[in-house]
Parts: structure tokens; C-alpha cells; sequence
């Protein structure tokens, strides 16, 4: 896959801080995770690749151009959906979402026609004539995203999408940064929410302290680690448990009352079905545990 | 009981990529115009944000409308000709366009800064520049437009009520080049200082305010320092303290315009040099906004 952001030695410092250090980056023109706590460089690292902030040290491209050459050819390429409120609140969503059309460069009837098209995408259309001061926060969230699609970008820099929303809502806006890929527009995903970036990205990149921890795709890092969970219900637990263990397997229980069972290949998971039909439970839930983006962000060590 | 057949079906009509023309910057710069014109107009937006731009248009074309109402009047009587407002008196500094630019150029300014719009509009292939452009433009749009409207009105009212069109178009030709010149000079004058005291404060109560605290501040030390100094009268030495009247300096330019000189009712009448200082004060003035609001989106951009 081509790389859609290609940075080398990118170096950023503030007054008394390395936002960024020296880092180097091939992002594939896919859904990719940019994930760090607060301060770990994530928005400076949005800055550079928007033009709005030249590197100390180093070169930066998006969609094989040079930003330092062309920030403004490369932002009328690429759409930005900030972590912060930042929409006017008395025009109606359908003027903002034409207006940032507009501003990036679309003609003004296709501005309104695509504003009309991406409300209707992100399930604005009947709120679309109304102001955005009266919107949920969700509301706003899609909004910002309507704004950061509607000049059918290349690539879209998302902040925090998900911040503030309700479980239901960020289901929904995790379902529409998903969507964004099958579209055909690259999307970096900048968060501090791990599960996010499990859920819908296809490459992750951690930062800490403005240095490149993780750079790979996410199924890499989410490797299979030998374990089972079987959930069968609080009630059956330690009766699955003693059979297991007669049958020889290695178990353990949780605080909420699933088994981890160690396998070692189908045969053992042949055995872990065949004592749940035996003793007639019902099984719930019987999956592979997959190391976390927390235990890779958590064992974390720089890239060499 | 059949059920009837369904005739209605749901699409997903999903996104579609835009392959038509795309502009670069300078589109990018237009829209924002455009935009701000809209904003600052009303269009678009609940009625009472329409108020404002309209009562300014009824006052400023009411004068045109009286003076070529009584142009029609008096046509045939002794009266015939007579002109209770010049082209260059009307073109002035009024109060009702002092409050609209301290309304409206906070407002097509502050919010894009209070609601964080700004990082979003820096985001598109636009810059600082562009967007002083663009909000500068739209206030000077507005300013000029209803300066220069008006002007149409009475010229074409009192063209129409003369005895000849043609002869009156004749002898009236300089104020076709006059007016529009001028107009453009007050509006680039309004919409600098608006825009520039809009770009410090994220309020637009505390931007109005101040704009307006300016100009009566700067009218009034001017009064003091002339009074202090023995005042002057018209037919008199004028004083140079004139010249701290900000709101007096597009008048004093708009005579040089229509004159050539400084009219003898002006303070500055009879101050040596008093149109070249006039000049240099007004191009200072502009200047100086121009470069607070540059420097403002500069640092915002960076």
C-alpha cells in the first residue's frame, strides 16, 4: 500500500519541550491509528502535516507532496476535524458544511449539494437547517466530520472523534470513521482511546513524548497469545474449571467470571467444547484473547 | 386481509467521490468573501441580524431621495436648482455608518476567533493573508456600497428632474470619477480600523465599544489640544491637532478629492501642508491597521 504521510527525522521544539523527535514515518494510505497520551505530539504531529507549523528538523509529505514546498496544495488535499469546539454556532449545519465546501475550493452549487450529501452520510439530514448551537454533542461531532468530507479530501485528520460522546453515539461515530476507508479516503485517527483504534484502524502509530514508539499494522501487534476466554456464566464457573483441569488444560479464573484457558492447538480447543456440551452449559462466549493496544502501550520501547 | 405491496424502498445513496473543478486559493479566499459579505448583510441569517444593514441603507439613501424630491418640486419656480446636500457633503462619515462598522465588522470578526473557527478555516488552502483579504473586503464592500449608492440615486434622481439630462451629465462629470474614488477611500479607511480593532478582542461587545471609544476619544483630545492652543475658526490659521480627529481624516482626504484642497471649514484649513499631512496621517492610519491585522492571523496561523 503507497504511503499517504511520509515523515523523516521530523524534529519539533517549543520552548522547553520536544513536541517531536526526530521521527519517522511511513502512514499507508489506509485507517491509521495515532494514539499517545496528552502531550505525546499527536496534534503537532497534525499541525506539520497541515502546513500550519514548520519542523525544526526534518521532511514531511502527504500525498507525495513536500508540505514545506506547497502547505496550500497540500491542504486543499486533506480534511480536519479538530478535538475541540470550533463550529459557528448560529449558522444552520448545512451553511457551515457548504462553507468549508467552499473554502476548500469546491464551486459554490456542488459545495451545497455535497454539504446536502455528507448531512445525509453522518444522519444530519433533518437537522441540517438547524443551528448548531442547538446540537448535542454528538450532533456537533458528526458535523465536524460532514465539514472535514464534504471537499472529498484525500486523507482526513481526525481529533479525538469520539471525545465526549455517549457509548451509543461513539458506536456510531467509530461505525462512520469505518465507513471513511471503503470511500477511498485515507484517515488518521489521533486518540488516546486504545479500543478505538483496535476497533477500526489498520495500522497503529504510538507516540510518548514526541517519539515514535509503534509503527505497524494493528493485526501485527494483536497477536494471538495462546489463551482462550470461555464465559459460560457466574454460576457454572468453577465447575467448567474442575473438568478442565482434570482434562488436564491450564485455567484460570476472572473477577467477572470467565475462564482463561491456555491451548495449545484445535485439539485443546475440541476439549474445551466437548466438557461444555458434556455438562450441558451454556456457553456464551468462547473467543482467542488478543494482546491489547494497553499491554503493547504499556510494554512499550522506542523504535529503533 | 392481503397485505399491500410495498412501493417505497430505502437507499443507502452512500458517498460519492467529487471529481468537478476545484479552485485553489484564490477560491478559497472568494468563498470566505462571500461568506462575510453574506454575514454581514443579513442574508442568510434570523431577521434581526437584517435590521441593521437595512436601517443603515433607508438613512443613507433618505437625503438622495429628499433632495431630488424637491429638485421635482421646484422645477419652474425660482427655486429650480436649488441642492440642500453636495455630492461631497454626502459623502461623509455618518453616525449610522460608524455604529454599523463597530456592529458588524466584531461580528463577521470575533467568533471565527471566540468559537475556534479559525484553526478550522487555516485547515483549508488558504492563509492569514487571505483571510485579512477577504474580511476587509467584505466590510469595505459594504461600507463603499452604501456610500456609493446613495451617490447613484441623486445623481440619476437629478439628472432626471433637470431640465436637460444630458447637460446636467455634462457638467457633472467629475463626480464620476470623485465619488467612487472617495467612497473607496472612506470604506478602506472603515474597514481597516474595524477589522483591526475586531482582531484584538475575541468579544464583540468590547470590539464595537472600543472602535467607538476611538474615533469619540480621538475627537475629542483633538477639540482639547485646538482649544488649548487658542482654537481656530474658519478663514482662519487652522490647527495641525486636527489631525488626531481619526474620524476626520477621510473627510479631509475626501475633500482633497473633491477640491484639491482642504475645504476652509476643516480645523486643518490654512495649516501649512495641511493636505499633504492629511495624506500621510490617513495612509499612517491605515497602514498600521493593516499591519495589527496581518500580524493578528499571522500569529494565528503559525
Amino acid at each position: 500500500m503507497p504511503s499517504i504521510v511520509r515523515a523523516r527525522g521530523l524534529t519539533k521544539r517549543y520552548p522547553g519541550v520536544t513536541a517531536l523527535d526526530g521521527v519517522d514515518l511511513d502512514l499507508p494510505a489506509g485507517r491509521v491509528g495515532l494514539v499517545g497520551a496528552n502531550g505525546a505530539g499527536k496534534t503537532t504531529l497534525f499541525r506539520l502535516l497541515l502546513g500550519l507549523s514548520r519542523p525544526d528538523a526534518g521532511t514531511v509529505e502527504v500525498c507525495g507532496m513536500a508540505v514545506a514546498d506547497d502547505p496550500i496544495g497540500v491542504r486543499s488535499r486533506i480534511g480536519y476535524m479538530p478535538e475541540h469546539d470550533c463550529l459557528p454556532l448560529d449558522q444552520t449545519a448545512a451553511d457551515v458544511v457548504a462553507t468549508f465546501g467552499e473554502l476548500g475550493g469546491l464551486p459554490v452549487r456542488a459545495a451545497r449539494q455535497r454539504a446536502s450529501e455528507v448531512l445525509d452520510l453522518v444522519g444530519l439530514d433533518e437537522a441540517r437547517f438547524r443551528p448548531v448551537g442547538g446540537f448535542s454533542t454528538g450532533m456537533r461531532q458528526r458535523t465536524k466530520l460532514a465539514q472535514a468530507i464534504v471537499a472529498d479530501p484525500k486523507l482526513v485528520l481526525l481529533d479525538e472523534p469520539t471525545a465526549g460522546l455517549d457509548p451509543s453515539g461513539r458506536e456510531e461515530m467509530l461505525a462512520l470513521v469505518d465507513r471513511l476507508g471503503s470511500f477511498g479516503i485515507a484517515v488518521v485517527l489521533a486518540t488516546h482511546l486504545l479500543d478505538d483504534v483496535a476497533r477500526v484502524c489498520d495500522h497503529v502509530v504510538m507516540l510518548d513524548g514526541g517519539r515514535l514508539v509503534t509503527d505497524a499494522p494493528t493485526e501485527k501487534l494483536l497477536h494471538q497469545t495462546g489463551t482462550v476466554t470461555v464465559d459460560v456464566g457466574p454460576a457454572s464457573v468453577q465447575a467448567l474449571a474442575g473438568a478442565l483441569t482434570a482434562r488436564g488444560l491450564a485455567v484460570s479464573t476472572d473477577d467477572i467470571g470467565t475462564l482463561e484457558v491456555t491451548v495449545s492447538g484445535d485439539a485443546d480447543l475440541d476439549t474445551v467444547r466437548d466438557v461444555v456440551a458434556d455438562m450441558s452449559l451454556p456457553l456464551h462466549r468462547l473467543t482467542n484473547r488478543l494482546t491489547s493496544l494497553d499491554d503493547v502501550f504499556v510494554h512499550r520501547a522506542p523504535v529503533q | 386481509m392481503s397485505v399491500p405491496a410495498s412501493t417505497g424502498a430505502v437507499y443507502d445513496r452512500g458517498y460519492r467521490p467529487y471529481d468537478g473543478p476545484r479552485g485553489g486559493r484564490r477560491a478559497a479566499t472568494a468563498a470566505l468573501f462571500r461568506t462575510s459579505l453574506r454575514r454581514a448583510i443579513g442574508l442568510r441569517r434570523p431577521w434581526r441580524q437584517k435590521v441593521a444593514p437595512a436601517i443603515l441603507l433607508a438613512i443613507a439613501v433618505v437625503p438622495a431621495v429628499i433632495n431630488v424630491g424637491v429638485g421635482y418640486l421646484t422645477r419652474g419656480t425660482p427655486a429650480e436648482g436649488f441642492e440642500f446636500i453636495t455630492y461631497r457633503e454626502y459623502l461623509g462619515v455618518s453616525s449610522a455608518l460608524l455604529l454599523f462598522v463597530a456592529l458588524v465588522a466584531p461580528d463577521l470578526v470575533c467568533p471565527d476567533r471566540r468559537q475556534r473557527v479559525l484553526p478550522l478555516i487555516f485547515a483549508r488552502p488558504l492563509t492569514g493573508r487571505d483571510y485579512a483579504l477577504a474580511k476587509v473586503g467584505a466590510i469595505f464592500t459594504c461600507v463603499f456600497a452604501f456610500s456609493f449608492l446613495p451617490q447613484v440615486v441623486l445623481y440619476v434622481g437629478q439628472m432626471l428632474v433637470s431640465d436637460g439630462a444630458l447637460d446636467y451629465l455634462v457638467d457633472n462629470t467629475a463626480v464620476l470619477w470623485q465619488v467612487p474614488i472617495a467612497a473607496a477611500l472612506l470604506a478602506l479607511f472603515y474597514a481597516g480600523l474595524g477589522v483591526a480593532v475586531a482582531s484584538l478582542s475575541g468579544r464583540r461587545m468590547v470590539a464595537g465599544a472600543t472602535m467607538l471609544g476611538i474615533t469619540l476619544v480621538s475627537s475629542t483630545v483633538s477639540a482639547i489640544l485646538i482649544q488649548a492652543d487658542g482654537g481656530s475658526v474658519p478663514g482662519s490659521d487652522g490647527h495641525a491637532a486636527a489631525l488626531v480627529n481619526i474620524l476626520a481624516l477621510p473627510l479631509q482626504v475626501r475633500d482633497l478629492v473633491f477640491l484639491g484642497r482642504i475645504h476652509e471649514d476643516s480645523p486643518l484649513s490654512g495649516v501649512s501642508g495641511g493636505g499633504g499631512l492629511a495624506v500621510a496621517a490617513y495612509t499612517a492610519v491605515v497602514a498600521v491597521c493593516l499591519a495589527v491585522i496581518l500580524g493578528r492571523y499571522r500569529s494565528v496561523e503559525t
